[in-house]
C-alpha cells in the first residue's frame, strides 16, 4: 500500500517535471507578450513529430534527434513569433485568444495533412529498468526528472542574470516604461516566444518514448492541462508553475489510482475552478512574477 | 476587444446605414426573408443540409454575441451549453418519447439553470482567467458524457434519437425530410432573432452596452452589472442548449463529441466573423460560415487550416468583423443613387 502510493508520487513528478517544462514556457510567453498561447501545446506536438520523423526515416539515435525535435519546433517558433506573435503584443486580450487559436488550428492540421492522422509509433529513447532505493523506474523518467531540474536551474540563473533575462522581467513588469527606456519590446516578445516553444519541444521528445504514440491531434490535450497550471501558478510566476505543476502532476497520478483512470485529465480544470473560486489570482499570484 | 467593438456602439439611428438607407434596407430584408422561405425550391438537399446547419448554429451564435458583443464577456463554454442541451434533449426523447417542442424547451431551460451554478463563480473573473474557466466548462462537460456510462452510454454516444415530431391531442406529425426540417429551423431561427433583437433593443440591452463599454461606470450609474452579466450568461447558455437540441434531433445521434472546442471555435468565427455587437452581422456570420465550409468540403483538415487563417485575418485586418463591409456596400449604393 505504502509503496503504491510512493511508486505514484514518483510518477506524478515525473508527469509534473514534464507539465513544467511546457507550462513554464506558456507563463513566460504570457509575462512579456500578456496572452495565452493557445497554441503551445503545438509546439510540444511539433516536437514530438521532429523527433519521430528523424528517427523514423533517418534512423538517427535518439540525442540526435531530440536536437532535431527542439531545433525544428524553434524554427517554425520563428516563423510564428514574427508573423503573429509580435503583433499581439499591446494589443486587447482577446486577440490573443482568437490568433492563437488559429495558429493552433493550422499547426494541428498542417501536420495531419502532411502525415496523415493516423497514431504513429516513437521507437527512440531508453526504456530500460533502473532499480534504486528499492524503486524500478524507466531511465526516460529519470531523464526527464534531471532535465526538468536543469531547465528550472537554467531559467532561474537565466532571468537573474544575463541581459535577455533581465529585460525579459522588465518587459513583464512594465512594457510602456521598457519601450520607453529604449527596449526592443517586440525583440524581446519573440526571442521570449522561440524560447517558450523550443521548450514545449523538448518536453515533447522527452515524453514520446514513454506515450510511445504520437498523432497529430496531441498537442490539444497538452493546451489543456497547462492551462490550469499557469493560472493556478500565478500568470507569468516561474517558480509558481514548477509548484503547480508538481501538484497537478502528482493529484492527477494519485487520481487515476484511486479513483479511475478516465478521471485524471479533468483534474486540472477541476481543481483549477475550486483553486480561483477560493483565490481569484491563482495560488501564487503576481508578487513573484519570473 | 473594447477597442474593436467601440465602432460599434452605435444605435441604428445614427448609424451611417439607417441615416441613408432605411427602405433599402427593410427591402434587402424582406428580399432575404423571400428567398430564405423559397430556397428548397431551388436548391438541393446538400446545399440544404448546410444551411440548416448554420442556422442551427445561429441560435449558440445569438448567444454568444449577447455575451461578447454587448456585454462584452469573451467565453469558450457555448459548446458546453451546446453539448447539454443536446443530451437533455436526446435523453427526454429516447427515455420518455415527449414530443420534440418539450424536449426542445426543456433543453433550452437546463441549460440555462445549469449556467446558473457556473456563472457565479466563473463571473468573478478578470478577463483571462474567465475565458479559461469557460474552456473548463466544456473539458469537464466532455468528461462527464464520457464517463457517466448508465447515463450517457459514454463513448458509444445515443443513438436514434427521434426525428422531431409534434402531437396535440389526436394529431400528430413527424418531420423527417430535409425541406421540412428546414422550415422548423428556419422559422425557430427567425424567432430567436426577433427575441434576441427585443431584449437588445429594450434598456437592458442599452444597460448590456454600457457594461461592456465601462463596466465601472455603469456600476456607478446605479446598473446591477453583476445580476446583468449572470443573466445574459444564463441566456447565452440556453441559446446554445436550444441551438444543441435541435442539432441532436437532426443528426439523430449525440457523442461526447458534441462537447468540443470545435464548436466553441465556430461560434467565435460566426460572431466576429460577421461583426460583434449586432444582429445582421452574426446572421451573415452564419451565411458567411456555410460558405467556407462548403467551399473547402474536399478535405476536413484544409477546412480546420483554412479556419485558421480566418481567424488570423479576423483578429489582424477586420478586427470589426466583415459585416461592416457590408455597411460601406450600402453607403457605396446610396452615393451612386
Amino acid at each position: 500500500m505504502f509503496y503504491t502510493v510512493i511508486e505514484q508520487v514518483v510518477n506524478g513528478i515525473v508527469s509534473g517535471s514534464v507539465y513544467a517544462i511546457v507550462a513554464v514556457g506558456m507563463t513566460m510567453i504570457f509575462g512579456v507578450l500578456r496572452a495565452i498561447n493557445f497554441a503551445h501545446g503545438e509546439y510540444y506536438m511539433l516536437g514530438t513529430f521532429g523527433a519521430w520523423f528523424a528517427i523514423d526515416y533517418f534512423d538517427l539515435p535518439y540525442p540526435v534527434a531530440i536536437v532535431i525535435g527542439v531545433v525544428a519546433t524553434a524554427l517554425i517558433a520563428v516563423v510564428v513569433g514574427n508573423l503573429v506573435m509580435q503583433r499581439i503584443v499591446g494589443a486587447p486580450a482577446e486577440a490573443g485568444v482568437l490568433a492563437t487559436l488559429g495558429v493552433a488550428l493550422i499547426l494541428q492540421n498542417t501536420v495531419i495533412l502532411v502525415f496523415g492522422g493516423s497514431y504513429k509509433f516513437f521507437s527512440g529513447g531508453y526504456i530500460e529498468p533502473v532499480t534504486l532505493f528499492g524503486f524500478t523506474l524507466a531511465e526516460q523518467r529519470i531523464l526527464i526528472i534531471i532535465v526538468g531540474l536543469i531547465v528550472f536551474v537554467g531559467l532561474e540563473l537565466m532571468v537573474t542574470y544575463s541581459r535577455m533575462g533581465k529585460a525579459m522581467r522588465a518587459v513583464s513588469q512594465n512594457i510602456e516604461c521598457c519601450a520607453v527606456v529604449g527596449i526592443d519590446v517586440r525583440h524581446i516578445a519573440l526571442w521570449t516566444f522561440i524560447l517558450g516553444a523550443g521548450l514545449a519541444g523538448l518536453s515533447g521528445v522527452l515524453t514520446a518514448p514513454v506515450n510511445v504514440s504520437v498523432y497529430g491531434g496531441m498537442g490539444e490535450l497538452i493546451t489543456f492541462k497547462t492551462l490550469p497550471i499557469i493560472i493556478m501558478g500565478g500568470l507569468g510566476n516561474v517558480r509558481g508553475t514548477f509548484v503547480a505543476a508538481m501538484i497537478l502532476g502528482i493529484a492527477e497520478s494519485l487520481v487515476a489510482t484511486y479513483v479511475g483512470l478516465q478521471f485524471r485529465d479533468t483534474v486540472g480544470f477541476a481543481t483549477l475552478m475550486l483553486v480561483l473560486m477560493w483565490r481569484p489570482h491563482g495560488l501564487f499570484s503576481a508578487q513573484a512574477r519570473f | 476587444m473594447t477597442e474593436i467593438v467601440r465602432d460599434q456602439t452605435m444605435t441604428p439611428a445614427e448609424s451611417p446605414v439607417a441615416k441613408t438607407g432605411t427602405d433599402l434596407r427593410v427591402a434587402f430584408g424582406l428580399a432575404l426573408a423571400a428567398l430564405a422561405c423559397l430556397a428548397p425550391l431551388f436548391l438541393g438537399n446538400y446545399p440544404l443540409h448546410a444551411i440548416i446547419i448554420a442556422l442551427i448554429f445561429l441560435l449558440p451564435a445569438h448567444g454568444l454575441n449577447l455575451l461578447l458583443g454587448y456585454t462584452g464577456l469573451l467565453s469558450l463554454a457555448q459548446a458546453a451549453f451546446f453539448g447539454i442541451g443536446a443530451y437533455a434533449s436526446a435523453l427526454l426523447a429516447v427515455h420518455f418519447g415527449t414530443p420534440f417542442y418539450l424536449n426542445f424547451l426543456a433543453a433550452g431551460l437546463i441549460a440555462g439553470a445549469i449556467a446558473l451554478p457556473l456563472g457565479i463563480p466563473a463571473l468573478r473573473l478578470r478577463s483571462t482567467s474567465f475565458v479559461m474557466c469557460t474552456l473548463g466548462f466544456v473539458i469537464i462537460g466532455q468528461a462527464i458524457a464520457k464517463n457517466w456510462i448508465s447515463l450517457t452510454r459514454g463513448d458509444m454516444g445515443l443513438a436514434a434519437i427521434p426525428k422531431p415530431y409534434f402531437a396535440l391531442g389526436p394529431a400528430s406529425f413527424t418531420v423527417s425530410s430535409t425541406v421540412g426540417f428546414y422550415y422548423l429551423v428556419l422559422a425557430i431561427a427567425a424567432l430567436a432573432t426577433l427575441a434576441i433583437y427585443l431584449i437588445v433593443r429594450s434598456p437592458a440591452g442599452r444597460n448590456m452596452i454600457a457594461i461592456r463599454e465601462n463596466e465601472t461606470l455603469a456600476e456607478s450609474v446605479g446598473i446591477p452589472t453583476w445580476y446583468y452579466k449572470l443573466i445574459v450568461f444564463m441566456i447565452s447558455a440556453a441559446f446554445a442548449g436550444l441551438g444543441g437540441s435541435l442539432y441532436a434531433h437532426y443528426l439523430t445521434v449525440v457523442s461526447p463529441l458534441t462537447f468540443q472546442m470545435y464548436y466553441s471555435t465556430t461560434m467565435l468565427i460566426i460572431v466576429l466573423g460577421g461583426g460583434a455587437g449586432t444582429i445582421s452581422g452574426v446572421i451573415f456570420g452564419s451565411l458567411l460560415f456555410v460558405g467556407l465550409t462548403e467551399a473547402l468540403r474536399v478535405a476536413p483538415e484544409l477546412r480546420m487550416i483554412a479556419y485558421g487563417f480566418f481567424l488570423l485575418a479576423l483578429v489582424f485586418y477586420f478586427p470589426n468583423g466583415f459585416a461592416p463591409l457590408i455597411g460601406r456596400f450600402w453607403s457605396f449604393l446610396e452615393r451612386r443613387k
